[in-house]
């Protein structure tokens, strides 16, 4: 009864951790990521165009002159700030591809495919695949947390 | 046109470190892992600055870093470490294999330019 209750708990790892691995090769965001860098660069082209523009320009206009100022500082903005939010988008997917790496090795190890019968996972063998601190971290505030319980 | 050789294992990371840097003037060479950056040094490949991640498949950043000054050409490159370990035994490790320098994610676009023009000026 309990090799029977065990062998569940090794299949049911075995399936989460490709419903992991499935989940984590979805999160690849790059189609989403190449649009914002497409839109910075064209950013980046129409202020080289206005900066260009007001450099030919033959009849001197202070008013349209400061639009297209104003309109090339906002162009600047918007393209450091979309430069920006991609950059700190792409940290945080690698982020949760990690803990997601991480996650998927757990339960392979823990199902029938990767482990003898009887062998247990213990919470330092899951530490011991941990890539960053915050990682490290989290571990220990919930070991912590437990022990308090 | 400077070249920077840009390592890591996250194809979305290559993409957006790439954008960054190419925008700021640089060229651009990749690798997935650091058998791929290996590759490309013994390729002919001569990068003016490195960037690699630490945990990657096949070769990871501190194998790569320990092959690659066996490399003449790459023997002093600077090579940056970018990587979400911010562990003191990861980052002595890095050092003793030849890592020059060490920026942990997430990092920002200007702190991490700020780094590579310091070690390479676009002119």
């Amino acid at each position: 009864m309990r090799e029977s209750g065990e062998s569940n708990e090794r299949l049911v790892c075995a399936i989460l951790a490709e419903q992991v691995s499935n989940l984590r090769d979805k999160m690849d965001a790059s189609e989403a990521f190449d649009l914002l860098w497409q839109t910075s660069a064209l950013l980046s082209w129409l202020s080289g165009l206005l900066t260009d523009m007001d450099r030919d320009a033959s009849q001197a206009s202070m008013l349209r002159d400061r639009e297209r100022s104003e309109a090339i500082a906002k162009i600047n903005t918007i393209r450091h700030q979309l430069d920006n939010l991609a950059f700190f988008q792409a940290q945080r997917q690698d982020f949760a591809r990690q803990i997601a790496d991480c996650v998927i090795t757990a339960l392979e190890r823990m199902s029938s495919a990767r482990m003898p019968e009887g062998t247990r996972f213990a919470s330092a063998d899951l530490a011991a695949l941990y890539v960053s601190e915050d990682q490290r971290r989290l571990h220990e505030d919930v070991l912590t947390r437990l022990q308090a319980d | 046109m400077p070249t920077i050789l840009v390592l890591d294992d996250s194809a979305t990371m290559v993409m957006s470190l790439s954008h960054i840097l190419k925008g700021a003037g640089y060229d651009v060479e990749t690798g997935m892992n650091g058998r791929e950056g290996i590759t490309k040094l013994t390729d002919g490949v001569k990068p003016s600055v490195i960037l690699t991640d630490l945990n990657m498949p096949e070769l990871d950043g501190i194998g790569f870093i320990k092959e690659a000054r066996k490399i003449v050409s790459a023997r002093y490159t600077p090579i940056i470490v970018l990587t979400t370990e911010s562990g003191g035994r990861k980052r002595d490790e890095a050092r003793a294999a030849g890592a020059s320098g060490w920026l942990t994610k997430p990092a920002e676009p200007n702190q991490l330019l700020s780094v590579v023009k310091q070690l390479c000026p676009v002119k």
